[in-house]
């Protein structure tokens, strides 16, 4: 959703003060050609934080994605989180080809690091940097990651992104979220769209990422006029279903009482739904002409807890059937909504 | 989490013994491999699954197992989106594009259009064919598609071979290579955070006993 989000911003919001918070819980759409991943409509729900690029911004986000995974419920919550530019910019001083640039990307993917030294003894990778990609391949913490800078005023840019892992890695502690957040240097999913930190949210329980996101400072510039860094995540909603199913979460079945009102007198039946339906209760009106009988079987059929019979007015006594049992009595409506009322 | 590691094992087919024994020169051993869908191993932290090959892509993409010895065709094959993390280098085969040997057509190129190619391997066999622009139609037939041009129902097969003989005794001729194959360890992605100490530690091992033989 984030190129709506996009749009909906350079167009919608040009004078918005920044930085600028949005939410969105959504249908989306993709086409994928892929024989397994058939999701082709799912509802995610993710938030951009936009208009700003600070580490501040970085772990804002991170920490509401952690916070919003533990709030629905799951446990043993951890993000895997890239960086896209200081993986370009690596390939990119080595001096690496198109095609290059794919393979050292789809060793990186594998975990192939017996193939990722091949190549780059292969491919003469300077020594300086063969090391950095090494000693990054093997970082887990954020914090492993400042052992490594590269000598000589060309590397730079480079350092400067290391030094802003280190940042985001001390807004995390401050946070209390660092130790749930681990550096995966092979997450190279759509580089050339993030361009600082990327990332994944998974669980143990389940194989497939809940959701993820990133920081894409060159993205919005793409709808309009506006340059705006921004930054943010989504999550898919079946798929934390899934993950709090595996975790032996139960979805609580909704607790309202099912009614059916039964009368011969259409107008104290109408007004009676309608007051138990205020009261939160799942009322029905008995719309045929059946016998009562043949009520409480469709009321048993369709889960109904009690089937109401009402009289001329309601300053008398109703008879509520419990489907279930059999059981009648009568009842003041009253009485029975304090029952069974929201 | 105490969970044991899954390793599913192609449970027939060629796979299936070089499946076991990379795994036993690793230190797991199979214990009750007659059978049983679910065996535990000689390592207390790995258990082993018996699964088709061609079902095990699949397993690993969505976790159902954490780990897989599958070959690189059929994880193409199934689009799954999984680690390979290392080429055990046994089950070597080849993708090939074969017509009757009396055939007039001699290249991928010459294919004409509309052409029906019969083949176990219908995903990849489209992808190819977008690639170079030809439309045909591709007819899914789950194994013996060498008897799809005997019988009439497709010019073109797309299929595996490793020695040839089959296409050979079948009098088909190859007229293109898709893709190289041999069997690999798969991994699914969210597995290996999880377990990235026993599984590289497993890798280690793997490497180890094949660079003995």
């Amino acid at each position: 959703m984030t190129a709506p989000v996009a749009r909906i911003v350079t167009t919608r919001m040009p004078s918005a003060p920044e930085p600028i918070r949005l939410f969105y819980v959504n249908n989306v759409f993709r086409y994928s050609q892929s024989y397994l991943k058939r999701e082709r409509e799912f509802c995610q729900a993710g938030v951009e934080l936009v208009g700003c690029n600070t580490p501040e911004a970085d772990g804002e986000i991170l920490a509401l994605l952690i916070s919003s995974l533990k709030q629905v419920g799951l446990q043993e919550v951890r993000i895997d989180l890239g960086h896209a530019s200081l993986l370009k910019d690596l390939l990119n001083a080595a001096g690496l080809d198109k095609q290059q640039k794919v393979s050292v990307q789809g060793l990186l993917a594998c975990r192939d690091s017996v193939g990722l030294k091949k190549f780059m003894e292969q491919n003469s990778f300077p020594s300086n940097l063969r090391e950095a990609f090494l000693q990054l391949s093997r970082c887990r913490r954020l914090g492993e990651v400042s052992s490594i800078s590269l000598s000589g005023s060309k590397y730079d840019k480079l350092n400067k992104q290391l030094e802003s892992l280190l940042e985001l890695q001390e807004t995390l502690a401050d946070y209390e979220i660092d130790d749930l957040v681990f550096f995966d240097f092979s997450l190279t999913k759509k580089i050339e769209y993030y361009t600082g930190m990327v990332f994944e949210a998974s669980v143990p329980n389940l194989g497939l990422p809940l959701g993820g996101g990133g920081r894409y400072d060159n993205f919005i510039e793409k709808f309009g006029k506006l340059r705006l860094p921004a930054t943010g995540f989504a999550l898919e909603i079946g798929k934390l279903l899934q993950a709090l199913t595996a975790q032996g979460f139960e979805i609580p079945e909704s607790s309202k009482t099912k009614v059916i009102v039964a009368s011969k007198f259409r107008d104290t039946a109408v007004e009676a739904v309608k007051l138990l339906r205020e009261d939160g209760v799942i009322a029905s009106l008995e719309i045929t002409k059946r016998s009562l009988e043949k009520t409480m079987e469709y009321g048993k059929l369709t889960e109904t807890d009690y089937v109401v019979s009402v009289g001329s007015s309601l300053k008398s006594p109703v008879t509520v059937f419990d489907v279930k049992s059999k059981v009648s009595r009568d009842v003041m409506l009253e009485t029975f909504l304090e029952e069974v009322g929201g | 989490m105490n969970k044991k590691i899954r390793i599913a094992i192609p449970n027939k087919g060629r796979l299936k013994k070089p499946a076991i024994e990379a795994l036993g020169r690793a230190g797991i051993e199979i214990l009750e491999e007659e059978r049983a869908y679910v065996s535990k191993t000689s390592d207390p932290r790995f258990e082993a699954i018996f699964a088709r090959a061609n079902d095990i892509p699949v397993y690993v993409h969505y976790g159902a197992v954490d780990l897989g010895v599958t070959g690189h065709d059929l994880i193409l094959e199934r689009g799954a989106n999984v680690l390979e993390l290392l080429d055990l280098e046994f089950g070597k085969c080849t993708l090939v594009v074969a017509v009757p040997e009396d055939s007039a057509i001699n290249s991928v190129g010459e294919v004409p259009a509309l052409a029906r190619v019969a083949t176990g391997f219908p995903n990849i066999t489209r992808k190819f064919f977008e690639k170079t622009g030809k439309q045909v139609e591709v007819l899914e037939v789950s194994g013996t598609a060498e008897l799809a041009p005997k019988l009439g129902l497709a010019q073109i097969i797309v299929d595996i071979t490793s020695t040839g003989e089959t296409l050979k005794k079948n009098k088909l001729r190859i007229i293109g290579t898709i893709l190289e194959s041999t069997s690999r360890l798969a991994c699914n992605k969210i597995a290996y955070r999880t377990f990235e100490k026993q599984i590289s530690e497993l890798l280690a091992r793997m490497r180890g006993g094949s660079e003995k033989e």
